[in-house]
């Protein structure tokens, strides 16, 4: 019984429009296929021929060969609440809200399409404004180009002959380099150390406390490292920030 | 400040302008000037070289709080030809996703995206916030921590803006309670229209119940 009722509603819905194609590729979703159409056939965003614009907005869908996955998704939802909002008008009784009003289903989708147009044309208007690099130039703007040539300033040997002479003159002429000798050897402090743990495991503080001055303490300690990377001694520490010994490598084995 | 006086300070503040590498503030104006010259003389020679670089190849503009040397928008073309390569054009989806922002700030990526009636790639929001025209402002705190977005101060360097209220239109912007409204007032003046349409698919339903 109720194919005679959807027949007639949509055979009055749709009376026949030659759409001019489109391309859904130059839509920005599905808000913007759905406000072209309305907009374009003047019809009432507030009285929205349902059958009509989800027969239309699905004939765009289908012109589409290939969509990308995440843009089609958009699309499909849009479609599936065009079928509902449709089926949801067709029910006998009329939606109501908590005062008593009934509920137009497509209420919702009118205001989201609203807002949306809203925004598109600000977008529009933001984008005539005369922008800064493309309408508007301040001074000294460059062009973000990679191949902006910034030529090296000339040189030539005269110019570099020239500038070492003036060195050499600030400096008074004398150039010199000081060598300073080794005081501590490294080397030397190693066979100290072997020598000092020939009887046995010693701390470090104890090892590191008759050291005179700083020169002295810095070489033991490298003496120290170096003796353990060979692996010549052993470093033990029983816990952490507790006392460090070192052993002879054959008391360990 | 006599006129001499105000003269002079015109010539500066056009040089100060020139050498400017951003808008110039008021306060950075005070701060080379310092306390011998008033706000009030300051906008007064303003004022005068606006006036006198109003019909010229380069204008003062007032942006993002300050002023600056422009060239006039109408040499846009001509200009463009310094250069090869052409500044790069916004796609239409990057110019809602920033009106939106601009317009709603601060606003999070979902409401965007229920505006749109589309998925926001991160890609292309990155995209705004390299230009600095998008920041993130904080985090909303509902469930998930969204990020609030809104629009830095190259937004307005870029677009010529002095202040987020010279944004076109602003002040003609219908929130969504009135659009509801709209709408809910638009549908119920159609259902009583309907009420007197024997197309009514609710009266039809209940010919057909009777039948």
């Amino acid at each position: 019984m109720n194919q005679a009722v959807q027949a007639e509603l949509i055979t009055h819905e749709t009376t026949p429009h030659a759409l001019p194609p489109v391309q859904l590729d130059q839509f920005e979703g599905p808000l913007d296929v759905l406000l072209h159409l309305i907009r374009s056939q003047a019809m009432d965003i507030f009285d929205i021929p349902m059958a009509m614009i989800t027969a239309q907005y699905l004939e765009i869908l289908e012109a589409q060969q290939e969509m990308d996955l995440e843009v089609a998704g958009d699309y499909l939802v849009m479609a599936s609440t065009l079928m509902q909002l449709k089926s949801r008008m067709l029910l006998p009784r009329p939606e109501i809200d908590e005062e008593g009003n009934e509920i137009d289903p497509r209420a919702e989708l009118a205001a989201q399409l609203l807002a949306y147009e809203q925004y598109r044309m600000l977008a529009e208007e933001l984008n005539e404004l005369p922008r800064l690099g493309r309408d508007v130039f301040v001074r000294c703007i460059f062009p973000e180009a990679k191949d902006v040539q910034r030529p090296l300033p000339e040189a030539d040997l005269d110019a570099l002959l020239m500038a070492f002479r003036a060195v050499l003159k600030r400096v008074g002429g004398e150039v010199r380099h000081r060598i300073f000798t080794e005081t501590m050897s490294v080397r030397e402090r190693m066979a100290t150390v072997l020598e000092r743990l020939r009887k046995g495991g010693i701390g470090l503080d104890e090892l590191l406390a008759d050291e005179p001055g700083r020169e002295a303490l810095v070489t033991t300690v490298l003496a120290i490292l170096e003796l353990w990377r060979q692996q010549m001694i052993s470093v033990v520490q029983s816990e952490a920030l507790g006392a460090i010994t070192l052993l002879p490598k054959e008391a360990v084995e | 400040m006599n006129a001499e006086q105000l003269q002079r300070l015109g010539t500066q503040l056009e040089a100060l302008l020139l050498a400017s590498d951003e808008p110039l503030t008021m306060a950075r104006m005070r701060g080379v000037f310092g306390e011998g010259v008033h706000s009030s003389d300051l906008r007064e020679a303003i004022a005068a070289l606006e006036a006198f670089y109003q019909d010229r190849g380069i204008q003062i503009i007032q942006v993002a709080g300050g002023w600056q040397f422009r060239t006039a928008p109408e040499h846009a073309d001509m200009i463009q030809h310094l250069w090869e390569i052409r500044p790069q054009k916004l796609s239409r989806s990057a110019m809602e996703t920033l009106a939106i922002i601009a317009y709603r700030q601060p606003t999070t990526r979902a409401e965007i995206e229920a505006l749109r009636g589309v998925k926001i790639s991160s890609q292309m929001v990155a995209t705004l916030q390299e230009r600095g025209w998008v920041k993130v402002l904080g985090r909303k705190e509902v469930p998930g921590r969204p990020y609030l977005l809104g629009t830095g101060k190259q937004f307005l360097v870029d677009f010529g803006l002095d202040s987020l209220k010279d944004l076109p239109d602003s002040a003609q912007l219908i929130d969504e309670d009135e659009i509801q409204q709209m709408v809910m007032g638009s549908i119920q003046e159609h259902d009583y229209e309907e009420e007197a349409d024997t197309e009514n698919p609710h009266q039809n339903e209940r010919r057909e119940a009777r039948g």
